[in-house]
Formats: C-alpha cells, sequence, structure tokens
C-alpha cells in the first residue's frame, strides 16, 4: 500500500483514506494518553500520520512488526518530549481508558509507563523499587487480564 | 514444551511493548523463524495489542483527513518541484557513464558552449596531424611540380637553341 502511495498518485487518497479509517482513531487514542490534552493530539496526529505515510517506504522495508506496532513506535519516537525520562510516572489515565480499568494500581502504573512513555523494564524497576522479573511479571500479567477480556 | 515456557516467559510482550533489548529481538526473531507455534502465538499477540489499542481509541474531528492529505500534496509538490530542477543534472551524469559506449556530440540548448566525449579529443589530434601531413605534402608536391615545369620550360629553351 505505501509504495503505491509514493509512486502511484491516482491511488493515494484512497490508500490514505483507508489507512486513516483504520489507523487513526487508534492513534489519536494512543497520542492522547502521551500527551493529555485533545487539542494537542489533534495537531500531532495530523503531524504523525503524515511524516508517517512520507517516510514509511524505508519503515515498512526494514519492519519486522505489523502496521499498527510500527506505527505505534513511529509515534512514540516523534513524542520524545512527552515521553522524556524525567517525565512524571503516574500520568493521569487516557480520555478513553479502554480495559485499563481491569488493571491494579501497580499493573496500570506498568502498563502506562511502558505502552505511552517506552520506560525500560531497568528503569521501572529502579523507579518502582523492585525486581525486573517482577515487572516483566506484571507487564505479562496485565496484557494477559485485557486480551482475556477480548476472548483471548 | 519448552517453547510453551518461552511463549509464557513475557518475552514477546517485552518484544511488542518495543522495549526489547537487541539480544532478545534476535532470540525473538530466530524463535519466530524456527517454532511456527511461537510464530502463531506472537501474531496473536501483536494482533490482540491492536485490538486493545482499538478499544482506546478516539474518534478524530472531522476534517482531519482533509488536512493530512493537503499537507502530504504539498509534500508532493515540493518533491517534484526539487526533481525538476536536478533532473537536467542527473541526465547530464547519467549521459557522462554512458560515454563510453555511445558516441556522439552533446549540446545544450540554452548554452553557448559545447560538450564533447572525450573519445572526440583522439579523433580531432588525428584530424589535426593529418591535416599537417597533407599540408606539406601538398607543398612539397607543389614545389616538386613548379621545378619540374621549370625544367621543362628550360628543357624546351635549350631544345629550339639546338635547332636553330
Amino acid at each position: 500500500m505505501f509504495k503505491a502511495v509514493s509512486n502511484n498518485p491516482s491511488a493515494e487518497p484512497k490508500d490514505i483514506r483507508w489507512f486513516y479509517d483504520q489507523y487513526a482513531p487508534m492513534l489519536l487514542g494512543y497520542i492522547n494518553g502521551i500527551v493529555q490534552n485533545h487539542q494537542k493530539s489533534e495537531e500531532h496526529l495530523v503531524a504523525i500520520l503524515t511524516s508517517f505515510v512520507k517516510d514509511v517506504v524505508i519503515l515498512q522495508e526494514k519492519s519486522r512488526l505489523n502496521i499498527w506496532l510500527e506505527l505505534r513506535q513511529y509515534a512514540q519516537s516523534k513524542l520524545t518530549l512527552f515521553t522524556a525520562k524525567d517525565h512524571q510516572l503516574k500520568p493521569a489515565p487516557p480520555l478513553n481508558k479502554g480495559r485499563l480499568d481491569l488493571l491494579d494500581d501497580l499493573q496500570k502504573q506498568i502498563f502506562c509507563a511502558i505502552y505511552y512513555h517506552g520506560k525500560s523494564i531497568s528503569y521501572l524497576a529502579a523507579a518502582i523499587g523492585c525486581d525486573e522479573s517482577e515487572i516483566r511479571n506484571q507487564l505479562k500479567l496485565s496484557i494477559d487480564k485485557m486480551r482475556r477480556k477480548s476472548g483471548n | 514444551m519448552e517453547i510453551n515456557k518461552i511463549i509464557e516467559s513475557g518475552l514477546m510482550e517485552t518484544y511488542v511493548m518495543g522495549i526489547a533489548t537487541k539480544e532478545e529481538v534476535q532470540q525473538v526473531l530466530s524463535l519466530k523463524k524456527e517454532y511456527p507455534a511461537f510464530k502463531e502465538a506472537l501474531e496473536q499477540l501483536e494482533y490482540d495489542m491492536e485490538v486493545l489499542a482499538q478499544s482506546m481509541s478516539i474518534e478524530p474531528p472531522a476534517g482531519t483527513l482533509s488536512k493530512i492529505e493537503h499537507e502530504i500534496n504539498e509534500i508532493q509538490r515540493r518533491n517534484q518541484a526539487v526533481q525538476t530542477t536536478f533532473e537536467p543534472k542527473y541526465r547530464h551524469e547519467k549521459s557522462e557513464q554512458e560515454s563510453s559506449q555511445e558516441k556522439y556530440i552533446q549540446v545544450e540548448s540554452e548554452s553557448n558552449q559545447m560538450r564533447v566525449n572525450k573519445a572526440w579529443k583522439w579523433i580531432f589530434i588525428a584530424v589535426f596531424v593529418l591535416g599537417k601531413i597533407f599540408l606539406a605534402g601538398a607543398i612539397y608536391f607543389y614545389l616538386e611540380n613548379r621545378q619540374a615545369k621549370e625544367q621543362i620550360k628550360e628543357l624546351k629553351i635549350e631544345l629550339k637553341q639546338k635547332i636553330r
């Protein structure tokens, strides 16, 4: 699809629309979880989707992940101002919490710090004051809890 | 059995969350190649992460798509402008690369100067040297001819004097 976007101008609007319909709401929810400001999130959404479509030919060739995971990591890298290391560990919950309510406080804290702010296991272990294996375990538990909710 | 342990170890979750170390990424990629069960579990997890993101999605306001399309069109227009600027230079470089095979004189329409294939240098030298040889030959034969005419003239005079 991306090669078609870059090489075939006539196919572009349809492909971008498809991509937008598929991923823009998810990406806006994700950006809002990081930025915590609806107005700014919308501005970032436009900028990130535009640059992703522009840069994506290179990315897709190197990519080992599916499009959404690639897009999420791309967005995270573009929002380094908000995901900086000294950013507070307990951010306000996103506008649409989705299945986050299923998690207990510690799981929510670990999941959000990794999912939205890309914090490493070692950083969280040091910040929370527990073992790295405990962080891994809590992360897996929290993902499993949310997956079970959707029947997997 | 062992692969099930790895699947349950939390390695896949670290990978899809984008916080795996280089070693862990390599491990995941090799396990994905080696074990179909691991590959299937990883793909299922990736899909579930997408479903999870859908559950937390927010509908963008109307007009966002047209803003993105406008931005992309602007970028494409700028790229096309840059391509148009650099295209003649590119064409010239390409023709230089092909010059060893193609023997032609390249002329730039908007310039007073003419670019010539390097092979023409030897042709011009050969034409110059041959020109000099022909010129020298022509002068030589002209002088020879003139001398021969003078000798014929002298012989004619001599012959006339002998007849008298």
